[in-house]
């Protein structure tokens, strides 16, 4: 499938705004150098997954998973990475069950606003929302 | 907002900044157990862009860029057939980490030349100079 070229590019404003972050204040980037590391970013993600993704194909696994990632991490050379990731890791894991949780709470709640006789959509309608959270997407479709 | 969760003490390394330690104050974690559920950011995919800023706004993720546009970058490699959302949020947050990290190493080369403004030319340094970033060889020519 043909991508566009932005299609592979991170947004440049998010770029330069970890930029800025890691920077003291006054410093100024070029539009040269923060191309530079737009692309360096993308590259990176790339460089990544092929090395993430032999590790899981290593061990004989067709899904990529966080471990996989974090051992390429440090198979990279970016290993002072790995405690940070980690905790931030567990931050994610721990947003994504809460909006599960809240999402799960706001589809019962409609099907109680639902009249009675109606019993037969809302449950068809749970069942797809439910769907919905267990799909695992083929990454490359 | 932090830019990462926690401290983000932008104190360089003793040296001329040729190695990429940053100092940073995250507390050790057990290494987290991968979930039996494997799926892809899905739910991400299709929502509003508030709803993205949303996700990328929680104070506690401190995650700036969208899963999406990572995903989106992840399946130009034809080897990649599934990966899980915790491969693609670490890939992402590995990835701003590694912005930083370049941003902070190039940023010693502008400060040794005396200039406030960090050039393409002091990325390019590093990437001469550094070796875990050998890989961006050649990568940025065009």
């Amino acid at each position: 499938m043909a991508e566009r070229p932005e299609d592979l590019n991170l947004p440049n404003s998010i770029v330069m705004r970890l930029i800025k972050d890691s920077l003291p204040p006054g410093v100024l980037v070029s539009k040269e150098a923060r191309s530079a590391i737009a692309r360096a970013a993308s590259v990176f993600v790339l460089y990544a997954t092929s090395t993430a993704n032999a590790l899981a194909q290593a061990n004989k696994k067709k899904t990529l998973t966080g471990q996989d990632v974090l051992d390429a991490i440090k198979e990279m050379d970016f290993e002072q990475f790995v405690e940070p990731l980690t905790e931030c890791l567990e931050a994610f894991k721990r947003s994504q069950q809460s909006k599960k949780e809240l999402k799960e709470a706001k589809a019962k709640a409609k099907k109680q606003e639902r009249s009675p006789a109606k019993k037969g959509a809302p449950a068809e309608e749970q069942a797809a929302e439910e769907e919905l959270g267990e799909d695992v997407v083929d990454v490359q479709e | 907002m932090e830019s990462l969760e926690g401290d983000n003490s932008h104190s360089s390394s003793s040296d001329a900044g040729m190695d990429l330690d940053t100092a940073r104050d995250a507390e050790a974690t057990e290494a987290a157990e991968e979930r039996e559920s494997l799926d892809v950011a899905l739910e991400q995919e299709p929502i509003a862009d508030e709803d993205v800023a949303e996700v990328n706004d929680e104070s506690n993720l401190g995650l700036k860029f969208p899963l999406a546009r990572v995903k989106k970058i992840m399946k130009a490699d034809p080897d990649l057939h599934l990966a899980s959302q915790d491969a693609v949020f670490l890939i992402a947050k590995a990835t701003e980490l590694f912005v930083e990290v370049v941003a902070e190493s190039a940023h010693h080369h502008t400060m040794k030349a005396n200039r406030k403004t960090i050039s393409g030319r002091d990325v390019m340094s590093c990437i001469e100079l550094i070796d875990a970033l050998a890989f961006l060889d050649g990568a940025l020519n065009d």
